[in-house]
């Protein structure tokens, strides 16, 4: 499973790296989002779903 | 216009929903307004206030607070561009002649101010102050744990998120008392009301003191928002003070009310729903974010924002012309059942739940952190040492109308009695000020990384 955080759209609203820490990963001076690395992490499969539902910006995508 | 103009800007404006959201009824009917317009007319042409646009659909909220090219967020108070009125609906009476910061600019001013506040704003800032916001929140129930009694607005919501945002600007945290009750007051005080000359002298006097803060850190440069802004390069100049004063109004603003709103009526669902609180208390390790989330989307504190459209255009089906008002209504968005399964209930453990509560699109709350942090640091005291808290709903006030900020004046509670942790809030807040002066607490996450710590 691999995710992408489209850093047009995200606008650092911080829920994705709440909901999947091990996953993503902010920004520390504007708390943007970026995948830790594009392959989502054995197990963590649910949480980058929850992420992808949970972004009010819908900037990320699974991409396969 | 001609015959021709008229018929079609009838034909633009057919959805139509008498809309004032400042009257109490709008407050009393919220729930049964929102889903009516969600069923009948998710974007609608309303006649108040000189007419305007009210997005209410969770969708079309998105699709117009994400289309940055055709809004403007701009105020333009000197009326030497479009004349533009910013983000309120109507136009405020009171403070006509300023700008709301930067949430009244459009980029790239905009985005130049917020590049100056991030690196004090982000998660990673706002993370070094938690030892500071527990000691102050600690304080705060300190001053009323023994005696059973507190009103969770004024005894503690208020406090905290004031001390705290003035921590982050630079200003020294015992002034708190001048900028907290105008700022409260301004939002609930109803324009007509005979105690509108005393909110507007405070406001005054709070000004004043801004002012003075300004001209002190320009001369004697100390760590915080001020200094950042002091310094920033705004387009490729530094702004007058009367522009910088408007943002520091709109940090203020933005930190002081807001974080009040939510926490009062997370506290007061609480209450009302014990096995829930006590589930929250207990599960809090996987819950209090979901349910951080979930206040948030139900309870809206600011409910929304207005815009201008820029240029015609047609977003989610509606024609739009260039100089149109329209309201985005974060609150209603928040409510759509196409996004949210049962979007009147509350469900703490709620997933999917993309709610529009800090906005969306550029223009997103440049506080979020702070809110959340301060929200969730100020619950868990209150769960571990008042866990039997029961609030008195007799004694409850909210505001009379939720045009503005979805807020509350008081939520007196009683509880069994504990003993207190340590220090009052006034020795406090001076052990707080040593420890922001000696640490430097106030400069941005790129020059200082480490937390806060307070003495043993």
């Amino acid at each position: 499973m691999k995710v992408r955080v489209d850093s047009e759209r995200c606008q650092g609203h911080t829920l994705c790296a709440m909901i999947a820490p091990e996953v993503f990963e902010l920004s520390d001076v504007d708390g943007h989002s970026t995948a830790i690395s594009e392959e989502v992490p054995a197990g963590q499969e649910t949480k980058a779903r929850e992420a992808i539902s949970s972004c009010p910006e819908r900037a990320i995508s699974l991409i396969s | 216009m001609s015959t021709e103009d008229v018929a079609r800007d009838e034909d633009r404006k057919k959805n139509r929903y008498h809309f004032d959201r400042h009257t109490p009824e709008y407050r009393q009917q919220f729930e049964a307004i929102t889903q009516e317009m969600h069923a009948t007319c998710p974007i609608a042409w309303s006649d108040t206030y000189d007419g305007h646009w009210v997005a209410a659909g969770n969708r079309e909220v998105f699709d117009l607070a994400r289309s940055a090219e055709f809004l403007s967020n701009d105020h333009d108070v000197d009326n030497v561009k479009r004349g533009y009125q910013g983000i309120s609906i109507p136009k405020p009476q009171r403070a006509k002649g300023t700008r709301g910061g930067f949430l009244e600019m459009d980029p790239p001013e905009q985005r130049h101010y917020r590049q100056a506040l991030n690196p004090y704003l982000s998660p990673a800032a706002i993370k070094r102050w938690i030892p500071v916001i527990d000691e102050v929140t600690r304080a705060c129930l300190d001053e009323k744990i023994e005696t059973g009694r507190i009103d969770f607005v004024d005894d503690l919501a208020n406090i905290v998120p004031a001390v705290l945002t003035l921590a982050m600007m630079g200003i020294p945290v015992n002034a708190w008392t001048i900028y907290n009750e105008p700022v409260h007051a301004a939002v609930y005080t109803p324009p007509n009301s005979p105690d509108m000359e005393r909110v507007a002298e405070m406001h005054m006097q709070m000004g004043r003191h801004l002012f003075g803060q300004l001209l002190e850190v320009r001369a004697n440069p100390r760590p915080g928002l001020i200094d950042a802004l002091v310094h920033a390069d705004i387009n490729g100049k530094n702004p007058p003070d009367l522009e910088l004063i408007g943002v520091l109004a709109l940090l203020i603003g933005g930190g002081f009310d807001t974080t009040t709103a939510l926490t009062a009526h997370a506290i007061e669902w609480l209450s009302e729903n014990p096995a829930e609180r006590d589930r929250l208390s207990r599960e809090r390790d996987t819950l209090l974010d979901s349910a951080t989330e979930e206040f948030l989307r139900f309870y809206t504190p600011a409910v929304g924002d207005g815009r201008t459209i820029s240029a015609d255009c047609e977003i989610a089906g509606t024609q739009f012309k260039e100089g149109d008002r329209l309201w985005l209504s974060w609150a209603m968005a928040n409510r759509d059942p196409a996004v949210f399964p049962d979007p009147d209930q509350v469900d703490l453990a709620r997933t999917g739940n993309r709610h529009s509560s800090f906005g969306l699109g550029i223009h997103r709350c440049i506080g979020s952190n702070v809110a959340r942090t301060v929200f969730k640091r100020m619950l868990l005291q209150v769960l571990d040492r008042m866990p039997d808290y029961v609030c008195d709903p007799e004694g409850t006030v909210h505001y009379e109308t939720i045009g503005v900020i979805n807020g509350m004046r008081f939520l007196p509670a009683t509880f069994t009695p504990g003993p207190r942790l340590g220090p009052g809030l006034d020795e406090t807040l001076e052990k707080i000020q040593q420890i922001c002066d000696e640490q430097r607490l106030a400069e941005p996450v790129t020059s200082r990384k480490a937390q806060a710590k307070l003495p043993d």
